[in-house]
This record gives C-alpha cells, sequence and structure tokens, in this order.
C-alpha cells in the first residue's frame, strides 16, 4: 500500500517537472580581467544542464558586450594548450550537465563593446541545437587570474 | 550594454528561475551523499540577512582575520559600488557553506562553520572619496594616547573585511576569496589573525579566557536586548549607516614574562575579579555585581582604586562598550617570549561618547597598562545590515 503512494507521489513529480526549461544555467559568470577592455575579449562560464531526454548543443550566442561570441575549447596545439572554436558546437548529452570553466570549454566573448571592469554584469543568449534560445541576465564580471589562454583560430591569429 | 548590480537575488536568480527544478534537484542529490560527512561544526550557519551586519551580536568564533584595504588610486563611487556588489555576493554564498562564484577551489567550501563577515570603512576613505558629509557622528581618528606604541603596519585601513569561522580552513578560504575580489578595487594593508576556543570547548554563552588567563567579557551588554541595541546599533545619521555601529579595532601586545612574576591576589587586584571563575572581588559569581564602594576592614577598597574595572566603569549613563576581542599569537622569540595578546575590539554607537572617554580614564590609571601596549589602531564605520537583493553599503556609494 506504501509503496503504491509513493509511486504516484513520483508520477506527479515527474509530471511537474515538464516546466521546466530544456536547458538550465547556473552560476554563470564573467571574466574581468586586463584582457576585458572594450576591443579586447573575454569568456562566460558556469553550468549547463540539459533537462530533455535528447542531446542538445551550444551552438554560440548573442550578447551587446561583444562583437563576436564563439564555443571554445582548450586543446594541445603544437605542444601548446591554446584555445579554438569547437567545430559543430558543444553537445550537452541528454538530462546531464556540462561545466564552462577557465582552462576547459568555454563561450567566447571577442571585440568587447565596452571595458567589462569587475562587478559589472551583462546579458548573454545562448543558442542551441535542439532547444530554444536560452536569455541569461546578470551574468557578473568577476576577477580572476590571468590564465588567459592563448587564442588559435585559422581564419584570424589573435594570440596575444 | 553592461549594466550593474542585478545579479544580488535577482538577475541571475531570475534568469534562473526556471531552473529551480533542477537546481534543487542537483542539491538534494549531493545533500544526501555527503549528509554523514558533514558534521555538527560544519552545518551550523549564521544568517546574512537582516537589520545588521553578520559577525558582532554573535558568540566568538574559533578563529578569525581582520583583512584591511587601500583603495586603488582612481577608485571612486561607481567602482566602490561594484567592489561591495561583489564582496555581498561572496559574503552570502560562504555563510551557507558554498563556494563563492568564480571559485578556483570550490572543493574547500565543505561547511559554513558560522562563517561570518562584515564590512566596514575608516575615515580615510571618506576622506579620499571627499563623502565627508557621510562620515556618521563621533567618527574619525583617534586622538593619540600615552600608552600608545602604534606601528603603521598593524594600523588604519580605508576597508575592512571582518571574517571569521569555526574552522582555519573555512576562515582562510573564504578570505581568499573575498581578497581576490577585493584586488581590482584595492591593496591589502594587513591581515591579522586571532582566534578563541574552538566551538565545544565552553558552553555557548560561557565567557572566554585571554591569554593572560582572565574571563574577559564579562561586563558586556547581553545579545538580543534593548540595552545591547542602545550601547551598540546607530539608529540615526545616513541611511547607510542606521543598523550599523562603529568600530574600534586595537592590537594590543601583553607582557606575559613579567605578567606571569605577579601572584594569582595581584592579578586578580589588577583586573578586580578573580581567575577562577571571573567573579568580582566583592562576589562569588561572575554575574554578580561589582561592589565598587565595598572596602577591607583597613579602609582600602576591595576593588582597588587601580583596578581596570574600576577604571573602566561607567562614569556617567551610556558610557559603554560591546567588546569581542580575539586573541593572537604571532609566534616566539628565541628567548622563549611570547609574542601574544588581544586583537581588541570595541563596537559603539559614538566613539566621543563611548570608546573615548573610556581610554581617557585608563590612559591617565590603570594598572593594567603595566602589562598591555597598544601597537596597532584603527577605526571602522561598520555599514547597516541588507535584505536579500540589496549591496552592503549601497547607499553610501550611490
Ligand atoms: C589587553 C588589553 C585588555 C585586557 C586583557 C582586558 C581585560 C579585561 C577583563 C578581564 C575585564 C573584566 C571582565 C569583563 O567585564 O570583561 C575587562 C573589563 C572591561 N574592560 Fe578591559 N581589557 C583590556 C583592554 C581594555 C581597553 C583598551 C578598554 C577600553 C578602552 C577596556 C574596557 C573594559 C571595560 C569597559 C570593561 C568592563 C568594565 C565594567 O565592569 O564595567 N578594556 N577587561
Ligand atoms: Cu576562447
Amino acid at each position: 500500500m506504501r509503496k503504491f503512494s509513493i509511486l504516484v507521489a513520483a508520477v506527479l513529480v515527474l509530471a511537474g517537472c515538464s516546466a521546466e526549461p530544456e536547458v538550465a544555467a547556473t552560476d554563470l559568470w564573467v571574466k574581468s580581467s586586463e584582457s576585458s577592455l572594450a576591443g579586447g575579449m573575454t569568456a562566460v562560464y558556469g553550468t549547463l544542464t540539459n533537462n530533455t531526454s535528447a542531446d542538445i548543443v551550444l551552438t554560440g550566442g548573442k550578447t551587446d558586450a561583444a562583437g563576436v561570441t564563439e564555443v571554445h575549447e582548450m586543446a594541445m596545439i603544437n605542444g601548446q594548450m591554446k584555445m579554438q572554436e569547437i567545430d559543430g558546437g558543444l553537445t550537452i548529452p541528454a538530462g546531464q550537465s556540462i561545466e564552462l570553466e577557465p582552462g576547459g570549454n568555454h563561450l567566447m566573448l571577442m571585440q568587447l563593446t565596452a571595458d567589462l571592469l569587475a562587478g559589472d554584469e551583462i546579458s548573454v543568449t545562448f543558442s542551441f541545437t535542439g532547444a530554444a534560445d536560452l536569455l541569461v541576465d546578470g551574468i557578473v564580471a568577476k576577477p580572476a587570474e590571468g590564465g588567459d589562454e592563448e587564442y588559435h583560430s585559422t581564419e584570424m591569429d589573435m594570440d596575444n | 550594454m553592461v549594466t550593474r548590480r542585478g545579479f544580488l537575488g535577482t538577475g541571475a536568480a531570475a534568469a534562473a528561475s526556471g531552473l529551480v527544478g533542477v537546481a534543487a534537484g542537483a542539491g538534494a542529490t549531493n545533500a544526501s551523499a555527503s549528509q554523514n560527512l558533514e558534521t555538527f561544526v560544519a552545518k551550523r550557519e549564521l544568517s546574512f540577512h537582516g537589520e545588521h551586519q553578520m559577525g558582532i551580536e554573535a558568540d566568538l568564533q574559533a578563529v578569525t582575520n581582520f583583512i584591511a584595504l587601500d583603495i586603488k588610486p582612481g577608485t571612486n563611487k561607481a567602482s566602490m559600488l561594484r567592489f561591495m556588489s561583489l564582496i555581498t555576493d561572496d559574503i552570502q554564498r560562504l555563510t551557507r557553506g558554498e563556494p563563492v562564484l568564480a571559485d578556483p577551489a570550490p572543493e574547500l567550501a565543505i561547511g559554513a562553520a558560522r562563517f561570518s563577515a562584515y564590512v566596514g570603512f575608516g575615515p580615510s576613505l571618506f576622506s579620499k572619496l571627499g563623502l565627508q558629509a557621510m562620515q556618521p557622528e563621533g567618527f574619525h581618528e583617534l586622538p593619540a594616547f600615552k600608552v600608545d606604541k602604534l606601528q603603521e603596519q598593524f594600523s588604519g585601513g580605508d576597508v575592512l573585511i571582518h571574517v571569521a569561522a569555526d574552522d582555519p580552513i573555512v576562515l582562510a578560504h573564504g578570505t581568499r576569496g573575498l581578497v581576490r575580489d577585493s584586488m581590482p578595487f584595492a591593496s591589502v594593508r594587513y591581515v591579522q589573525s586571532g582566534f578563541a576556543h574552538t566551538p565545544g570547548m565552553v558552553p555557548a554563552g560561557i565567557t572566554h579566557r585571554n591569554l593572560m588567563g582572565q574571563v574577559d567579557g564579562t561586563a558586556n551588554p547581553k545579545f538580543g536586548t534593548k540595552d545591547f541595541d542602545s550601547v551598540v546599533w546607530i539608529d540615526e545619521g545616513p541611511t547607510w549607516i542606521q543598523g550599523g555601529t562603529l568600530l574600534t579595532f586595537r592590537r594590543i601586545a601583553m607582557q606575559l614574562d613579567t605578567w606571569d612574576q605577579l601572584g594569582t591576589p595581584s592579578k586578580e587586584e589588577v583586573i578586580g575579579r578573580k581567575l577562577s571563575n571571573g567573579a568580582p572581588l566583592t562576589g562569588d559569581n561572575e554575574s554578580d555585581t561589582p561592589d565598587l564602594a565595598a572596602r577591607h576592614p583597613n579602609g582600602l577598597t576591595v576593588i582597588p582604586d587601580f583596578a581596570h574595572i574600576r577604571r573602566a566603569a561607567p562614569a556617567k549613563d551610556g558610557e559603554r562598550i560591546f567588546r569581542r576581542p580575539f586573541s593572537y599569537d604571532a609566534g616566539i622569540s628565541s628567548s622563549g617570549s611570547v609574542d601574544v595578546g588581544l586583537l581588541w575590539t570595541a563596537y559603539q554607537r559614538n566613539m566621543d561618547e563611548q570608546f573615548i572617554p573610556i581610554q581617557k580614564r585608563l590612559d591617565e590609571l590603570d594598572l593594567l597598562n603595566s602589562w598591555t601596549v597598544p601597537i596597532g589602531s584603527a577605526e571602522f564605520a561598520v555599514a547597516g545590515g541588507v535584505e536579500s537583493g540589496e549591496v552592503i553599503a549601497e547607499a553610501l556609494f550611490s
């Protein structure tokens, strides 16, 4: 008897979940450093969670804060850790989370439109294949140690 | 477009509102997995939001850092506001035992452990930013006292972040996060580290001992009383300071080599209280009221004329302070002398009416001065408390 009522409760909870967004963003932040001045670059970090039962791919984003937004990974190129755009975007497996973190995958913001100072906030719209766009406001700029990865690109060389 | 200050409670939370189900779900899993690893000490939280900043009207924690910062040239009101919004968010997370945003070592957020932090501002900040009009009444640099042997390295500061916790790792991790987020705006002037008893060592509410051996803190106003409010919390003046308080921070060295040459009766006469339990020399229990008029048959006062508690007792109504001293231990010399003392604090509404008259009296006569030397000194105006979504000292820098 008891088991039965628990099962009913579980079903109700599951039903409640349908109101969830397909992708959820937690603890997003953007790096403020010497590179994050107007014309410069920075990156957005945090956790993205896929609440659906199919894979979703992060393909890029849009923000007033930057001219160019790309999904980046870190890769060993000629014996050096460099960052580069991920071909085809970054997959968030069904029901799982991915971390965007310094030294790892990140949403790169280039050609910043204004100085991004510690404590500033920006809005970013994340774009996906397999899910609707996700607008996140109030992404705060946190000071973080250099660690600014070298950029590897076939189109333009932005090494710094 | 870059905007400011929405992320505290509103921005990021609102943006993330849709993920409440997920976040809560994930949190629950983590909690159940680690629940039996969390101890009583780790779990205890102090509350961040409220009328007053945290970590003042609270039992002493085990360890503390007084972090004094000097603002960088070019720092203005707008940058102070960004600074405070970062710090406010950090403190809020740390008090829940969570890592700060962008924490490079989130694994060190192992529990709240009664972590607390509050922020205050020195007189130098008001002059640097041209904010003299916002300076609270009875708040300014202290006059010089005869007993002072002040050292620059322990004195002053534009901004104070005073952190404390029941665990040294939690404290170090929290300190690191707060300092990291201060660096775009300020440089570190000093960090003074101190300690009190560890949790469970003395029952809550029992007065701690200092390194001279004395029960220290007896005559303090009691938490949660009108009396405490009237001694400590400011309820007038510029809005930013309402609910706040004024801190006098003194690093006071103890000369234990000579102190230890005294016998117990002499040590007790210096203070006017017993070493065993902190009772006044005219009573049996710590809570007994000292009888300053009582005399020995030979006519001498039982609590001597030079005794610390006689000299420090209020000369008039309202001339009281709330003391929350931590001990410090800065090492031992090759000849075996300890470098110890108090990170001594007085919280009050008005320094001209509270700390200064008391200190002036002690400066004239207090036998305790023979074994204690103030070697550092600073004053900070501690902003009022914040509610969810507000930034510490927002009204001062807006
Ligand atoms: C290392 C320095 C100091 C030590 C070791 C010390 C120690 C003590 C002790 C043991 C007591 C008695 C118990 C109690 O009520 O807490 C006391 C009381 C007190 N002390 Fe100090 N103290 C120091 C410095 C100061 C200073 C600098 C001030 C103020 C300028 C001060 C103000 C007071 C007051 C107001 C009381 C309560 C007096 C009363 O009974 O009305 N103390 N102190
Ligand atoms: Cu990149």
